[in-house]
């Protein structure tokens, strides 16, 4: 699903570069594990990976496409189209309902919004029936964002991640902010998620308590060295 | 959807947003409304007369004389003698003259000593006449003609007696109880000061002043007079509320009076007038008939050309119109201004906003366009705001621009100067909008999805 070689990535005015990534494979389906400390790099193969960062050497492949070969606004569509993404917290827009908030995932996305209506659902049911599976009762979707408890906003989050089924969700420390139960309750809302159509999950975290969940844990420094994953 | 979502932000920051567009709205209504007037002024002024060659008073200057001769704003401190008015009235190419007498109000409302010739000649805006709204001009010395808001704003009807003040002003010196005058015409609006003024003819000026005292010279030596008046009638003050109480009364009866009077002499012995019109059979005696005027031996007069005079008027007037559209404009650009503080300071923390967009697929261009409608929003909300408090200003201050200045205000639709000025704030706006536009254009290049707080 997700395969990275040879990728090199210079901040400018810096002269050793941030990242140095021989080779990386995600499979589809796969749920990976990646941590390392702050300043490793993380951020920024985020950034390379859903393509808001130029690509200066070597290729991302991303569901069969060359990502780093595309323009950038090329490459904003197909963020739009085949990654979702969940952030550390405060992920919702605070003006917008918690159905709008999910349905924003398909704003910019015709594919994704194509996905929906071909399995003849409106975005709003899609919308509600995603924030259902993910513990958000239909009282709780009507209310102001603003009144929604953390773990409640990272499951809207986490359904505007999922909508229109893209290829790869990309959390970044998603559970950083909740408390050891809710923070695995979450982790395993996202798997049964992301299982319903073999999505691919990139879960960024230094909290390595969380590795056992995985399928597969990969330390970035490990991985910067170059040994050879996969 | 962009529209929507810049929409939906706008109102999650409503009360910053709505303080912006207050300052906004009130900016525009006050260039709106400082625009109109000067307009409406101008032509208001431009209005009031019109197809006279010359005005002649007594040497004064220019604007002064065309100030209290036409517009009854200020005084006119010395008088023309009436041999003169008839010299001049005889010279060759004179086809009309009117004769003025100001000095004496009702109720505030100015009268204006004239003669027949005032109904026939006198011509306003586009070489319009005067028009009567029911009766007919005054046949004599107890006959008076009402101006259009005279009769609207003190309820008098055709028929109905009423008492001329002496002097200037609301709290008049004395009344002239003595003689009373019957409307015997109202004229029809006409958007000048004509309808603030009630016209008599000169011979009842005369008598009014004549009759217990005869003090020829009476504008030179008014306020002599009204200090004498003061206090040869102290002692007669009671006597004074009797009568006027009396006259109420009376009024009240004898509401329709008998208007079958024959034209009789309106001039009597008239002594004295403030000024003339005169209009020429062709304008090329103007200039000619005009400096025999200023060098006319038997007093000093001076003729001024109504037209040139009023241009004069407005090149002195020019400075100042200048100076308040330029202060005008300043408010209106403080107030954009101060949409881009606001824009500004809230783009920092709308940082995390435009990552969540950026991350859902948001182009940098999309989140330009996202805050420039923002912008775009508040200028045509405001200038909208502001369009709305101009009308309701316009509305309440029509009446009393009109009564105070005569400045009649058209509550019309927006001219095509307006509008433009309106599409320059709101193109404006949108220009100062693009400058946080941008701004938030390279953070969500520089920052892509990362969260930075």
């Amino acid at each position: 699903m997700l395969t990275i070689s040879k990728l090199q990535f210079t901040w400018p005015k810096s002269s050793p570069p941030v990242l140095t990534i021989p080779k990386l494979h995600i499979a589809r389906g796969e749920h990976v594990f990646l941590h390392g400390p702050s300043g490793s790099g993380k951020s920024t193969l985020l950034g390379l990976i859903a393509g808001t960062l130029d690509c200066q050497q070597g290729e991302i492949e991303i569901a069969g496409t060359n990502a780093s070969a595309l323009s950038r606004g090329q490459r904003d569509k197909f963020r739009a189209d085949h990654i979702g993404t969940i952030f550390q917290n405060f992920n919702l827009l605070p003006y917008l309902s918690p159905v709008e908030n999910v349905t924003l995932g398909c704003e910019f996305s015709k594919k994704r919004r194509q996905n929906i209506s071909s399995q003849n659902k409106s975005l709003e049911q899609e919308a509600k029936l995603l924030l259902s599976d993910l513990g958000i009762d239909e009282h709780t979707q009507q209310r102001s964002v603003a009144e929604l408890s953390i773990g409640q906003q990272q499951r809207v989050a986490a359904a505007r991640a999922f909508i229109g089924r893209p290829e790869i969700i990309i959390a970044d420390e998603p559970t950083s902010a909740l408390d050891a139960d809710s923070r695995d309750g979450f982790i395993k809302l996202l798997f049964s998620q992301a299982a319903v159509y073999s999505a691919s999950i990139l879960f960024v975290s230094h909290d390595k308590s969380l590795a056992p969940l995985f399928d597969r844990q990969i330390s970035l420094p490990d991985l910067q060295q170059g040994a050879p994953l996969c | 959807m962009l529209i929507k979502l810049a929409w939906k932000s706008t109102l999650n920051r409503r009360a910053s947003v709505a303080l912006t567009l207050v300052t906004i709205a009130i900016s525009v209504m006050l260039l709106l409304s400082v625009e109109r007037v000067r307009q409406d002024a101008k032509s208001s002024f431009a209005n009031t007369i019109s197809g006279t060659d010359l005005i002649v008073g007594a040497r004064t200057g220019d604007i002064q004389l065309l100030l209290s001769s036409v517009f009854r704003i200020g005084h006119a401190n010395n008088a023309v003698q009436w041999q003169s008015y008839e010299y001049i009235k005889a010279q060759r190419g004179v086809a009309w003259s009117i004769p003025i007498s100001l000095g004496d109000s009702h109720k505030g409302f100015a009268v204006l000593g004239t003669d027949a010739s005032y109904f026939s000649h006198y011509q306003y805006a586009k070489k319009q006449h005067l028009t009567f709204a029911a009766g007919r001009p005054f046949h004599n010395g107890q006959e008076v003609v009402l101006g259009a808001m005279v009769a609207k704003k003190l309820g008098y009807q055709l028929g109905q007696k009423i008492v001329i003040s002496h002097g200037m002003g609301n709290t008049s010196f004395h009344h002239h109880d003595d003689n009373p005058l019957v409307i015997s015409g109202i004229l029809a609006a006409t958007g000048t000061p004509v309808d603030k003024t009630l016209h008599v003819p000169l011979s009842a000026i005369e008598s009014m002043h004549s009759t217990g005292h005869s003090k020829p010279s009476r504008i030179v030596a008014r306020k002599q007079d009204a200090t004498h008046h003061e206090h040869e009638h102290e002692h007669e003050h009671e006597h004074e509320h009797e009568h006027e109480h009396e006259h109420d009364s009376k009024n009240n009866n004898a509401l329709v009076h008998n208007l079958d009077s024959k034209p009789g002499d309106l001039i009597g012995s008239t002594k004295q007038i403030t000024a003339f019109l005169l209009g020429f059979e062709s304008p090329l005696y103007t200039l000619q008939v005009r400096r025999n005027i200023n060098q006319y031996k038997g007093e000093p007069l001076l003729a001024i050309m109504p037209g040139v005079t009023l241009r004069e008027l407005w090149e002195m007037l020019d400075i100042v119109e200048k100076i308040l559209l330029l202060i005008t404009l300043a408010v209106v650009l403080i107030s954009l201004l101060g949409m881009l503080t606001s824009l500004l300071a809230t783009l920092n923390q709308r940082r995390r906003e435009l990552a969540i967009l950026r991350s859902v697929g948001a182009r940098p261009w999309h989140i330009f366009t996202l805050l420039i409608s923002e912008a775009i929003f508040i200028t045509v909300l405001g200038c909208a705001f502001g369009v709305a408090l101009f009308y309701a200003l316009l509305i309440a201050a029509q009446s009393g621009l009109q009564s105070q200045f005569g400045v009649v205000l058209s509550i019309s639709a927006l001219s095509t100067y307006e509008l433009t000025l309106l599409s320059v704030i709101i193109g404006a706006g949108t220009l100062i909008g693009a400058i946080p536009a941008a701004r938030a254009y390279f953070y969500s290049l520089a920052d892509g999805m990362q969260i930075k707080t």
